[in-house]
């Protein structure tokens, strides 16, 4: 039986990269959220852009959050992973090079070209705009898409290379001979774990969906190359749902490898632990009918895999790292600070966030309250106060100070602006779901109103809460890069 | 096999001679190419591995010095790559059937400009430039695929509309195929690739 005692490791600081990654994440994730803002007050009739305004910045904030996020959570997995394998700095840097390329045309694409189609960019959309926009913005959009998604493939394969060559395959870098064989407590630690699992399925997903974009992209042009409607949805929601939920697999490395140091209690790679990752490996992929489930012409045995699928991911990874994260906290004395907290209320927003989906998940139930705000209700929960928390957690354990530096008032109260708020907005877009107000509308029916008008509030508070993190990151910045012990030590260890 | 023939360079080049031979007889031409889906994915692949073969047994620093008279790595992959896309343009089909220098462009092209190239070039890629060659095939395959099932003409005068579907399915089931081939080689871990390079690449798996 293996034995798991926690062994100190010291505080790395992070690359230039990861630095420039997570500045660029502040930029586009506030202006993204004050689109969002944006578009909840024109929803609300507190400001009128009028449609064509509300559908291009709903274009430009989904994908636009799409790729930050995955642009932070790239970041945080690159700089733990780096402690372990042996990974390419030229490529990370390719990666964001090819990412703001892509950023620049699906930019151009939205507000030169007026392309509005959603970052789904559901076929035949794109290519049907009645006069809208041109076949060159919509191909300007799908290009963008295509840039980015060859940087991640990029990315991807490097982590996938440096983790063969440390540890001899994927198949070890999920643990498999401890999983399957006898725990000999030298699986790879979670970091690695859980960069695997994004690995394989961001490989599988990206390839998918560079597949689809080709095939739209001829058929923008040459129109008798005839797609088939449903193959394109269920290629697309595959790429698009798995990308978006490999997102939380990368950032949850940060609770993976920080909550262990305030509380010096190690995050143990059991076989609880690789059984959840490994089943999520293959799960994530097969998810997304639950999107689908009004689409009555795809097979019948494909909606119940997703509907049946659906339930049984929502726990693994989830419940083994709320538990883990609870084992590793009860008792332990830890200090709660700006970072601690962050991350702890992740799991929480993580696991919160995760229910509407499960709800929505289940077929009878999915046919009233799909395409309703409850689904923007879902997943604004588990990426704001889940995903979007764990990236401000780290960049506060990058930026603070000392390891006994204490909050400003300021922080704290940002803290809990940034949870208040986030519920707020988030059940505010539940509760409209529940009442059957449509998602993507950009006018809402005078009973919507009222609900609109206080989900901007909350956002508000969101944001200026988030303003707070960002500025008191980019304060930061030149602490961020050097090498010194951050984390708080547990009071029962500190001396 | 490879493995094996390889301790006897002689006898393998001489066996590898017959096959290639015996796939430009009239009979096996006329077989092979009286379907599309046996033209593209039988035939020309297996000129392609001739092609493969034919660079392994050359020894290791002949085929040094050949990449570096033809430039790198990069240039290698890139011929091959335009080599091979010609290949897959219906009317190169058509020109293969009706036009005897077209047939003999194919069979010294599919060898000497894809499979041999390829094989020079595997050894100095990185892991990386391997698996960005090994993603991009697959989904371009998966693409070509689709454009065959849903063209709306017949695209090969030779060829009837039904061929050109049922080639087109079969380029989607082998591009997924060997995706997830490819994959499971990442899951085991050294790679199992058709090309495992020796020790003195960069590169030591990735298929
Ligand atoms: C202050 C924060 C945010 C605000 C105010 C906000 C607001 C909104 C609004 C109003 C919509 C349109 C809802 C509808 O009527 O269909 C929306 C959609 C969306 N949001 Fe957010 N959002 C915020 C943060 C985020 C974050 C952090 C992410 C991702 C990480 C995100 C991803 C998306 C996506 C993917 C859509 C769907 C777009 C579509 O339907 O095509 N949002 N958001």
């Amino acid at each position: 039986m293996a034995t798991y005692t926690y062994t100190p490791v010291p505080d790395q600081g992070a690359k230039a990269g990861v630095l420039a990654y997570l500045v660029i994440s502040c930029v586009v994730l506030l202006l993204m959220m004050l689109f969002g803002l944006l578009m909840r007050m024109e929803q609300a009739q507190m400001i009128s852009i009028g449609a064509l305004w509300f559908y291009k910045i709903m274009t430009l904030h989904g994908a636009g959050m799409v790729g930050i996020v995955a642009l932070a959570g790239a970041a945080i997995m690159w700089h733990f992973l780096r402690q372990y394998v042996d990974l390419s700095t030229g490529i990370f840097m390719a990666n964001l090079i090819l990412f703001l390329t892509g950023v620049v045309m699906i930019l151009a694409s939205v507000l030169l070209g007026d392309f509005h189609a959603a970052w789904t960019f559901l076929f035949p959309l794109p290519g049907n705009s009645m006069g809208m926009w041109t076949p060159g913005a919509a191909a300007l959009f799908m290009g963008g898409l295509l840039v980015i998604g060859v940087g991640f493939v990029l990315l991807h394969l490097d982590i996938a290379r440096a983790i063969i060559s440390r540890y001899g395959g994927l198949g070890r870098g999920l643990g498999w001979p401890q999983l399957f064989g006898p725990d000999d407590g030298n699986a790879p630690p979670p970091a690695v774990v859980a960069s695997t699992m994004v690995t394989i399925v961001n490989l599988i997903g990206l390839v998918v969906g560079a597949s689809i974009l080709v095939m739209m992209l001829v058929n923008l042009y040459v129109p008798t190359f005839e797609i088939d409607a449903l193959l394109a949805k269920g290629m697309i929601y595959f790429f698009g749902h798995v990308f978006i939920n490999a997102v939380i697999y990368m950032a949850v490395i940060a609770v993976y490898e920080i909550l262990p140091r305030y509380t010096q209690r190690p995050w143990k790679s059991n076989k609880v632990f690789l059984a959840s990752w490994t089943a999520s490996t293959i799960m994530v992929m097969f998810i997304f009918p639950h999107h689908l489930l009004m689409d009555y012409a795809f097979p019948k045995w494909f909606l119940i895999m997703g509907h049946i699928i659906g339930y049984l991911n929502t726990f693994p990874i989830l419940i083994v790292t709320g538990y883990g994260a609870m084992m590793i906290v009860y008792r332990s004395g830890i200090r709660w600070d700006m970072c601690s907290r962050l991350l702890f209320v992740s799991l929480f927003g993580w696991a919160v966030g995760a229910m509407p989906a499960f709800i929505d998940g289940t077929i009878t139930v999915n046919y009233v309250m799909h395409n309703t705000l409850w689904v923007p209700g879902h997943f604004h929960t588990y990426l704001l106060l889940g995903m979007v928390a764990m990236v401000f957690g780290f960049m506060y354990y990058l930026g603070k100070p000392n390891e006994n530096a204490p909050d400003s008032a300021l922080d704290v109260a940002a803290f809990w602006g940034f949870v208040i708020g986030t519920m707020g907005f988030t059940m505010s877009f539940l509760y409209s779901g529940k009442i059957s107000a449509p998602r993507r509308y950009a006018e809402h029916l005078p009973e919507w109103v009222p609900y609109d008008k206080i989900a901007s509030y909350f956002a508000m508070l969101l944001i200026a809460s988030v303003l707070v993190f960002i500025f008191r990151f980019l304060t930061r910045l030149g602490l961020a890069s050097r090498d010194y012990q951050r984390a708080s030590l547990a009071r029962s260890m500190a001396t | 096999m490879i493995a094996t023939l390889s301790h006897h360079p002689g006898r393998s080049a001489l066996a590898l001679g017959v096959f290639y031979l015996l796939l430009a007889t009239p009979i096996a031409r006329d077989w092979l190419e009286a379907s599309m889906s046996r033209h593209m994915l039988v035939q020309m692949p297996l000129l392609v591995v001739i092609g493969i073969i034919a660079a392994r047994l050359v020894p290791g620093r002949t085929q040094d010095s050949l990449l570096i008279r033809f430039g790198g790595a990069w240039p290698c992959v890139i011929a091959a790559l335009f080599a091979s896309s010609y290949w897959m343009l219906p009317r190169a089909l058509d020109a293969a059937l009706t036009d005897p220098w077209a047939e003999v462009a194919k069979f010294l092209s599919l060898p000497f400009l894809v499979g041999f190239p390829l094989v020079l070039a595997w050894r100095r890629l990185t892991l990386i430039g391997r698996g960005f060659v090994w993603t991009n095939f697959f989904s371009m395959l998966a693409v070509l695929g689709w454009l065959y099932i849903v063209a709306p003409v017949r695209v090969c005068n030779s060829y009837l509309v039904n061929d050109q579907e049922n080639a087109g399915w079969y380029m989607v089931i082998a591009s997924v195929l060997l995706f997830f081939w490819w994959l499971g080689t990442l899951l085991v871990g050294g790679g199992v690739g058709p090309d495992k390079p020796d020790q003195s690449g960069p590169g030591r798996t990735f298929a």
